[in-house]
C-alpha cells in the first residue's frame, strides 16, 4: 500500500506536478482528437514542421519581454501562423508544392530560433524549451491549456460533420456547399494553438508526440472515425499521466517521458492489433502456418502442388 | 403526361483559365428525366462543365439555370459523385457511415440526425443492394461495391440531378456491367443523370442524350444523332495537325478491348 502511495499519489503533493499533470491531460484530450484528423489527412509531418517553427517566436518573445508566459505564447503562435501562411503563399505563388514549402520554411525558422536563443542576453536552458520542463508549469499554463482544450472540443463538436466530410472526401464536401479552405485553415489554427499550449510540458521538438502517437495507435484498433478520435484522446490522457509520473521518478524531461510512454503503447499495438498488427498478419500468411494445421484443413496433403 | 422540360439550361457559357478557354459559348439544355453523357476528348471541357454546374468555376460570360435558379443556390438538388480514386478507402468508416454523409448537407451543423434521415439512408442502402454490407468497413469492399456506396450516398441526399464524374474509371468488366445496368434502371425510373464519360460504347449503352464537346459544342441531343461519324471526327480531331486525310478513322477508334 505504502509503495503504491509512494509511486502514484505522493508525487502529486507538489503543486507543479498537479499543474503539469492537469495541463498535459487537458491537452492530451484535445490534441489526441486533432492528431486523429492529422493522421487521416496525412498531415502528420506538416504538424511536426509546424511545431519546430515555433522556436524563433519563443526566442524573440523572450528577447523583448523576458519570461512572461503570455508573450511566449503569443510569440510562438505568431511564428506558427507565419509558417502556415507562408507555405500556403509560397505554394500558390511559385512552383514549390505545399509540403516542400513547409519543410523549407520550418527548417529556416528553426535555425533562426536556435541562433536567436544562442545570442540571448540571459542564459536559458535550451533543453527545457526543446524537450519540456514540468517544473516550470505555472497556474497560467493550466488556464491556457483549459481554454485551448475547451475551444478545440467545442469547435470539433460544432463542425463535426464538416470535419468528417473534409477529412474523408473534400471533393464531396465542396460539392455540397462546404468551405474546405475555411475548415482547413481553422484546423491548422487549432493545431498551432494546441502545440503552443503544450510547449511548457512537452517542448518544441516533442509536442507533436502527444498528438500523433495516440492517433496512430488508435488507427491500428478502430474502424470508425468517432471511435478513433475517442480512443486517441483516451490514450493521450493515459500517456500524459503515465509520462508525468515516469518523468518524476526517472528524472527525465517531461516531454521525453510522455512520448516514451505513448511510444510503448504504440509499439505494443503494432504487434498486437487484431486486424492491422504484425502478429495478425503473420498468422494470416500461409507460408508461416504450422504444417499440422494445414493438414487438418486439407486431408489429402500429399497432393501438394 | 407533361411535355418534356429542361431542368438544366446553359446559356452561352464561356469559362477561361487564365488565357486558356475551357468552355467556349456553350448553350445546351438538359432534359428532365434523361441520362445525358458529356463526351469529348481529354481537355474538351467535360470536367469544367460539371465544375461549372457546381459553381466551382464561374462562367466569364453566360449563365447556367437549374429550373429558374442559379445552381449555387440549389446545391442540395445536385448530387455530385466524385471519382472513386480520390478517396482513401482505408479510412476508418463503415458503408452506412459514408451513406449517412449524404444527409449532412441538408442537416447543417445543428440539426439532429433523425428518424427520417435514418429512413432515407436505409432506403438508399436497400436500393443499391448494400444492406447486407452496411456495417462493413469500406476497406473490405470491391471496386464495384465502392462505386455503389458513392451512388447510395447520392441517393440518400434526395437530389434531383446526379452528376457523375467518370463513373466507370477503374472498374473491371463485371463491375462495369453492373453499373451500366444500374444506370439504365435509373433512366427507366426517370432520374436525371449527367455523366462525364470518355468511352463512347458505354455512353451508348447507358445514356439516351449526349453532349459532344471540344471546348465548344459539337453536337447535342439524342445520343444516336449526336454520335455520328462526322461529329465524332469533328470533336476528336479538332485542332490536331498531322492527321492523315487518307485515314479518316485515325484517332476515332473507340472500341474497348480490355473487356
Amino acid at each position: 500500500m505504502n509503495a503504491l502511495h509512494e509511486w502514484f499519489i505522493a508525487p502529486f503533493d507538489y503543486g507543479f506536478m498537479q499543474r503539469g499533470l492537469l495541463s498535459a491531460v487537458l491537452l492530451g484530450l484535445s490534441g489526441g482528437m486533432l492528431g486523429a484528423i492529422l493522421v487521416l489527412r496525412r498531415l502528420t509531418l506538416m504538424g511536426d514542421a509546424l511545431s519546430h517553427s515555433l522556436l524563433p517566436g519563443l526566442a524573440l518573445a523572450w528577447w523583448f519581454f523576458g519570461s512572461s508566459p503570455l508573450a511566449l505564447f503569443a510569440g510562438a503562435l505568431i511564428a506558427g501562423l507565419l509558417t502556415a501562411l507562408g507555405s500556403a503563399l509560397v505554394s500558390r505563388l511559385t512552383r514549390v508544392k505545399e509540403d516542400a514549402a513547409f519543410a523549407a520554411l520550418f527548417i529556416l525558422f528553426f535555425a533562426g530560433g536556435i541562433a536567436l536563443l544562442g545570442k540571448l542576453p540571459t542564459q536559458i536552458n535550451l533543453s527545457h524549451i526543446l524537450f519540456g520542463h514540468v517544473l516550470g508549469a505555472g497556474p497560467a499554463d493550466v488556464q491556457r491549456a483549459a481554454g485551448v482544450t475547451a475551444l478545440t472540443l467545442v469547435a470539433l463538436l460544432v463542425f463535426r460533420r464538416s470535419v468528417l466530410l473534409e477529412t474523408f472526401d473534400p471533393v464531396f464536401h465542396r460539392a455540397t456547399g462546404g468551405h474546405g479552405a475555411v475548415v482547413h485553415g481553422a484546423f491548422l489554427m487549432l493545431t498551432v494553438l494546441n502545440l503552443v499550449a503544450a510547449l511548457q510540458t512537452m517542448g518544441v521538438v516533442l509536442a507533436l508526440g502527444l498528438f500523433i502517437l495516440p492517433a496512430v495507435t488508435a488507427y491500428l484498433w478502430c474502424e470508425s472515425f468517432l471511435r478513433m478520435m475517442a480512443l486517441s484522446a483516451g490514450i493521450a490522457v493515459f500517456g500524459a499521466w503515465a509520462g508525468i509520473l515516469f518523468s518524476y521518478h526517472a528524472g527525465l524531461p517531461s516531454g521525453a517521458a510522455i512520448v516514451l510512454s505513448l511510444g510503448g503503447i504504440f509499439l505494443g499495438s503494432i504487434l498486437l492489433s487484431p486486424r492491422h498488427g504484425i502478429l495478425a498478419r503473420l498468422r494470416r500468411s500461409p507460408q508461416l502456418r504450422h504444417p499440422e494445421a494445414d493438414a487438418a484443413h486439407a486431408p489429402h496433403s500429399h497432393h501438394h502442388p | 403526361m407533361h411535355a418534356p422540360h429542361h431542368i438544366l439550361r446553359f446559356r452561352d457559357v464561356t469559362v477561361r483559365y487564365g488565357r486558356t478557354v475551357a468552355l467556349d459559348g456553350v448553350s445546351v439544355d438538359i432534359l428532365c428525366g434523361s441520362a445525358t453523357a458529356i463526351l469529348g476528348p481529354n481537355g474538351a471541357g467535360k470536367s469544367t462543365l460539371l465544375r461549372t454546374i457546381l459553381g466551382w468555376d464561374m462562367p466569364g460570360q453566360g449563365e447556367i439555370l437549374l429550373g429558374d435558379a442559379h445552381p449555387q443556390h440549389a446545391l442540395p438538388r445536385l448530387a455530385y459523385v466524385p471519382q472513386r480514386q480520390t478517396i482513401d478507402w482505408d479510412f476508418p468508416i463503415s458503408v452506412r457511415g459514408v451513406v449517412e454523409q449524404g444527409r449532412y448537407p441538408a442537416l447543417g451543423p445543428w440539426r439532429r440526425f433523425g428518424p427520417r434521415d435514418r429512413e432515407a439512408v436505409d432506403r438508399a442502402l436497400h436500393e443499391l443492394e448494400l444492406t447486407a454490407l452496411a456495417d462493413r468497413p469500406i476497406r473490405a469492399l470491391s471496386g464495384g461495391q465502392q462505386q455503389r456506396v458513392f451512388l447510395a450516398r447520392a441517393v440518400a441526399q434526395g437530389a434531383d440531378i446526379f452528376l457523375l464524374d467518370e463513373p466507370f474509371a477503374g472498374l473491371d468488366l463485371v463491375a462495369s456491367e453492373e453499373l451500366a445496368h444500374l444506370l439504365r434502371t435509373w433512366r427507366a425510373q426517370g432520374r436525371t443523370v449527367v455523366a462525364a464519360l470518355h468511352d463512347l460504347t458505354l455512353a451508348r449503352q447507358t445514356c439516351d442524350q449526349a453532349v459532344l464537346l471540344a471546348t465548344r459544342i459539337i453536337a447535342s441531343g439524342a445520343i444516336a444523332q449526336v454520335l455520328t461519324e462526322a461529329n465524332i471526327d469533328a470533336a476528336f480531331r479538332a485542332g490536331r495537325s498531322g492527321v492523315s486525310a487518307a485515314d479518316p478513322l485515325h484517332g476515332i477508334r473507340t472500341t474497348h478491348f480490355d473487356a
